[in-house]
């Protein structure tokens, strides 16, 4: 809503500067967007009146005009046509500067001198008339007067950006009202006492309403004789600064009306009517209209129109029709001011992508009391402005009267709310500023009365709310809650995650966050059998693009595109996690709400740590993410957890694992397949892995259990061998360990080579064995006893030692 | 023989002294204090010496041969300490060169913000609460006083999974569903964080982004405390001379509202383009529990009271770290992200 602070001082003077207003609005919850100065300031630009004028002695198109600015008179060469002797026009002196810094100049035009020229609305920065034409200036113009003065440049546009729920202030009236609640000044209404004559319209005219539940009132007056022209330069430029375009005096004087009470109003060339009624109902099936656009519209039964009991001549309350438009030829008019449903107007305007004035009014509730105000007011002005004759009477049919809405408080309860102490006087006080009208009872309540405008007030704390944002949020002290203490703030999945993103971040990995929706193209590229249930997302019923249409089934396509968009940033070396839910229904279409699982998915590519002058770097693989994960497992004391050699759809063929633990999956870690990560255009292997967190978190424990420190020494043996690559790692480190029994404390693998010196097929693997009991110290050979355990052990298995 | 004796001793000393490390020292050694060295050779030749000067000669060729041991070992203690030196010299290295790379990811920075807020309200004894994803409309609307049809959804393009399921549009159904799961006990006291989604996609727009959601519920909570708590929220996240204003506003699901705004971050409040030349900026949404919404989570309106605040995560993630552009949270790119760690 844009209010012109010069027009609003019609209805109330706020006695303070439109940026004080402003500030004040905006705390009191009118919030204003921006405070705009209306035109430019137009130096040397003075009202002249034009006193002769005669043909260009060279060019026929072109007159030359004696205007009089007041201390001379000058011949000004001029193009344009539209101007009289007589007229008073704005003309810029030499010295003058237009908008866009246009110097005026005196100007040899075919031999002719011009001393200065006369200018078109265009030309001094206003949207109005054609290029061609000079723009007339009221008759009172004062001779010699500064243009931008005489057009009210300089006047201050204040925006409001208004809540869903003040819709009252999309009027100048409302926002009169609402500045007479801050400053305590008083509201002017406009003149609107309508001289009648002639037939009383109820008697010839009549109206009809087939669906009172979308239209509960409908009032319509006639004005005849008018003549129809252009509005006053004082009407069109307020339209102008309220943002709408002057068309003529009739339309004007119908927006004119709906800026000053928030009323939309629409006018009917009378005679283009094909009966003296007026019918409002629904559409019937593939009913047309051709609204003032010029589009023709297909109409269903949602729509509500407007009929003359032949044909629609309006979509209500959205726009009219072009069959009766006011047009030049117009002598005889039917104004219409109507309450229409909210629901009904919102829907028709969007489903014909017909925003308006007029429907953003009637989609949040027009002011009921507005509507007879708002026929006197137009009657009144096209009387004034247009010459009309109004006539007697005025139909009104209304279905559904509205009462004022009446709310009971008890003081002490807005204190209470509001944690202050104010009086009652002070309650009532505040309260009647805003026109309310406030009755004490005998049980000390208020029996408060809340004007029709005031729609948005209908319980006691839309009161409490007037009352604080009218006494002031920041008189209001600062204090905090008391109450109970509560235990359990953080719960244990919570704890669960931020020691994985603790472990993950200090190992060196980047947490990323991607969207839960994901393009369904992703999950076919990871080739998942039909009956994988990954492959049957959620889908988004109204999603913006394919990119995010179905709800993810795993977190790998965030994490690879992720990855992807790094690598084409020429990231090449990229640790990533993501803790994340991804979503299964269990059924589809949605019966019940899907479930949401968290998982922890992470991906790896390139060399790591960043390659660098002193630390070597490593692929990072398949073992960087295990590595990361035993860390994990490890913290978590997890120990049940087994990898066994797996591949999944999108894994390379060898190089994955699925991850059990306690005989349950908890995910997989694997290499990407090469046709995958080429398909995701990543040049380079990539080891990805997900994680269900639910099941990790179940069997996780937070508390470390210490065990004493050893009191005998360890005594450490290293054991080379070759063995066939057929048997797992895990095999043999399990053979170590059941031979060399109670007196092993651990095992760890420090070497493995396969190369030259290794016959092909088999593999050298290094062991550093760790040999402690908690009851002694062990012997030379005790340990060399065990020793000779674990390598008959191992050579069961086949495997030759190394010296 | 005196003289002799004189001779080489110098010559001796000449020599110990001219070494150049301790292999030629030790030849030195060899060659005069050896079985086979000159002095040794002296002393063997004391026979030749007429009797009554040997002991003189003796005398004086002993105390010669302790002198140039002394000698030699004080060289020798020199050479080592040079040689030493030398050695640690060798070991010199260049300061100036980069240190070994220690690899440090990093959270998410709206995990960190995450963690911030969770961190100061659950130290004023919030409890963490969460809610699903995917919502029913009763839960996102209906229930907080938003019917079909309601003005407010017009603030809301939603994200529809079908007529009856959502994308939450914000963190607010948790209100609900933690309201239901406690009634009628008291105090409710909880935070939620979490991903919300609506049809936006802009610089300053996302798809998807992330709402913090408080509520607390009890006897006797007053608008009051709401300031007290939301003045307190904005000094811990943005410094202890954040100035906070309330601003009347409007939410189906809380009467009286208030927005909330902070002296603006960049300017400190004087006006400049981060906050339009107002001196401050919208960080978050508040208000009373509005007594429809208590009544159908099973609340008595008469006899509790509550408040209810929620923020965009981001909007507080781009202030506090300066981030101009809402996509670069869900771009991932490293070269974003890692200006984190």
């Amino acid at each position: 809503m844009r209010v012109s602070y010069d027009w609003l001082k019609d209805y109330i003077d706020p006695g303070i500067s439109a940026e004080k207003l402003a500030e004040i609005l905006t705390l009191s919850g009118v919030e204003v967007g921006a405070v705009e100065v209306f035109g430019c300031d137009l130096p040397q630009v003075v009202a002249g009146e034009i006193v002769a004028m005669e043909p260009h002695p060279g060019r026929s198109n072109l007159t030359l005009v004696d205007t009089n600015i007041g201390d001379q008179t000058l011949k000004i060469v001029c193009g344009a046509k539209n101007m009289q002797v007589g007229d008073k026009v704005p003309t810029a002196k030499p010295g003058a500067i237009l908008p866009g810094n246009r110097i005026i100049e005196e100007t040899d035009i075919h031999g002719v001198t011009s001393p200065g020229m006369l200018c078109s609305a265009q030309e001094l920065g206003l949207e109005l008339g054609s290029e061609e034409e000079i723009l007339i200036l009221d008759q009172t113009s004062k001779i010699g007067q500064s243009v931008d003065q005489l057009l009210g440049f300089g006047d201050q546009v204040i925006e409001l950006e208004l809540t869903p729920d003040r819709s009252d202030c999309l009027s100048m009236l409302g926002v009169a009202h609402e500045v007479a609640a801050l400053t305590g000044r008083a509201v002017k209404m406009p003149p609107m006492s309508v001289s009648e004559s002639g037939e009383a319209l109820p008697g010839i005219f009549k109206v009809a309403i087939a669906d009172s539940k979308l239209c509960p009132r409908y009032t319509a007056r006639a004005v005849d004789n008018l003549t129809i022209g252009k509005s006053p330069l004082w009407m069109q430029l307020r339209l102008l600064k309220a943002g709408i375009r002057p068309i003529n005096n009739v339309v004007d004087i119908t927006n004119y009306v709906m800026w000053e009470f928030g009323q939309p109003l629409h006018a009917f060339d009378l005679e283009l009517l094909k009966s003296s009624e007026i019918v409002v109902r629904r559409a019937e099936e593939s009913e047309k209209i051709v609204t003032l656009d010029g589009m023709e519209r297909k109409l269903t039964a949602e729509a509500l129109v407007i009929t003359d009991g032949k044909r629609p001549v309006a979509l209500a309350g959205v726009m009219g029709g072009e069959d009766t438009e006011i047009n030049d030829a117009t002598r005889k008019v039917l104004l219409e001011a109507a309450v229409f449903n909210p629901t009904s107007i919102r829907r028709t305007a969007r489903c014909y992508n017909l925003p308006s004035e007029a429907s953003q009014r009637f989609e949040k509730g027009v002011n009921p009391e507005a509507v007879i105000w708002s026929q006197d007011r137009a009657a009144f002005l096209m009387h004034e402005l247009a010459g009309g004759q109004v006539l007697k009477g005025l139909v009104d049919q209304n279905e559904a009267p509205c009462q004022e809405s009446k709310v009971e408080i008890d003081p002490l309860k807005i204190n209470q709310v509001l944690g202050l102490e104010l009086s009652k006087d002070l309650v009532i006080e505040l309260l009647s500023r805003l026109g309310f009208k406030v009755k004490e009872t005998g049980a000390g309540t208020l029996d408060i009365t809340v004007p029709l405008r005031r729609s948005d007030i209908t319980i006691a704390e839309d009161i409490i709310e007037e009352v604080a944002r009218l006494y002031g949020y920041d008189k209001i002290p600062v204090t905090l809650p008391r109450g109970e203490l509560l235990g359990n703030v953080k719960s244990y999945e919570e704890k669960v995650h931020d020691l994985i993103r603790d472990i993950l971040t200090s190992c060196g990995y980047h947490e990323c966050i991607t969207y839960s929706f994901i393009n369904p193209a992703a999950l076919s590229s990871l080739r998942f059998p039909d009956e994988d249930s990954r492959l049957n997302p959620i889908p988004v019923q109204n999603p913006f693009s394919e990119e995010q249409a179905v709800m993810r089934t795993t977190l790998l396509p965030g994490l690879l595109k992720t990855v992807q968009h790094n690598y084409s940033h020429r990231e090449l070396n990229q640790l990533l996690f993501e803790l994340g839910a991804v979503f299964e229904a269990r059924a589809l279409p949605l019966e019940d709400l899907p479930q949401e699982k968290m998982k922890l998915g992470l991906a790896v590519t390139g060399q790591v740590p960043d390659p660098n002058w002193v630390n070597p770097s490593r692929e990072a693989d398949f073992f960087e993410i295990k590595g990361v994960l035993e860390a994990l497992f490890k913290r978590l004391q997890i120990t049940e957890v087994v990898f066994t050699q797996e591949a999944m759809p999108f894994s390379h063929p060898a190089r994955c694992a699925l991850i059990k633990l306690e005989g349950e999956t908890l995910g997989y870690v694997g290499q990407l397949h090469p046709d995958v990560a080429e398909a995701w255009e990543i040049d380079q292997p990539v080891t990805v892995c997900e994680i269900d967190l639910q099941l990790l978190a179940e069997k996780a424990n937070l508390v470390p259990r210490v065990e004493p420190l050893p009191r005998f020494p360890a005594a450490k043996r290293d054991l080379a061998l070759v063995v066939s690559k057929d048997i797992p790692a895990e095999k043999l480190e399990e053979s170590i360990r059941q031979a060399g029994g109670d007196l092993i404390s651990q095992v760890k693998l420090f070497d493995l080579y396969e190369g030259k010196q290794i016959p092909a097929g088999k593999l050298s693997l290094a062991y550093s064995i760790t040999f402690r009991t908690d009851e002694k110290t062990l012997t030379e050979a005790e340990i060399n006893q065990a020793q000779e355990n674990i390598e008959k052990a191992l050579f069961d298995l086949g495997a030759v030692l190394r010296s | 023989m005196l003289n002799k004796l004189k001779e080489l001793e110098d010559e001796a000393r000449s020599k110990i002294e001219g070494v150049k490390d301790l292999e030629e020292l030790k030849s030195v050694k060899v060659q005069y204090l050896g079985k086979k060295g000159k002095l040794t050779g002296v002393l063997r030749s004391l026979g030749s010496v007429p009797a009554e000067e040997r002991p003189v000669i003796g005398q004086k060729a002993n105390a010669l041969r302790q002198e140039l041991e002394r000698a030699i070992e004080l060289r020798e203690q020199s050479l080592q300490d040079l040689q030493r030196q030398e050695k640690w010299e060798q070991e010199r290295i260049d300061v100036t060169l980069p240190g070994r790379p220690a690899a440090i990811g990093q959270r998410h920075p709206l995990t960190m913000i995450i963690d911030e807020i969770k961190e100061i309200f659950t130290g004023l004894g919030f409890q963490l609460a969460y809610g699903p994803d995917i919502e029913t409309d009763y839960y996102n609307f209906e229930a907080l006083n938003i019917p079909a049809d309601h003005p407010a959804r017009d603030m809301q393009d939603s994200f529809y999974i079908t007529d009856q399921y959502l994308l939450r549009t914000h963190t607010s159904p948790v209100q609900i569903r933690s309201m239901e799961r406690q009634a009628p006990n008291l105090p409710v006291r909880i935070i939620c964080l979490g991903k919300v989604y609506r049809r936006d996609d802009d610089a300053t727009h996302s798809p998807m982004f992330h709402q913090c959601e408080g509520l607390v519920v009890d006897r006797d909570i007053t608008f009051a405390d709401l300031k007290g708590t939301l003045d307190l929220f904005a000094r811990e996240m943005f410094g202890p001379d954040q100035r906070v204003r309330f601003r009347p506003s409007f939410f189906p699901f809380t009467e009286p509202s208030a927005e909330v705004d902070i002296s603006c971050i960049m300017c400190g409040g004087k006006g400049c383009r981060t906050c339009s030349y107002t001196g401050w900026l919208e960080i978050l949404g508040s208000g009373m529990v509005h007594p429809r919404v208590l009544e159908v989570s099973g609340y008595n309106p008469r006899e509790v009271t509550g408040f209810a605040f929620g923020m965009g995560v981001e909007r507080i993630a781009m202030l506090k770290y300066g981030i101009g552009d809402l996509r670069l949270f869900f771009s991932n790119d490293l070269r974003f992200l890692k200006q984190f760690s």
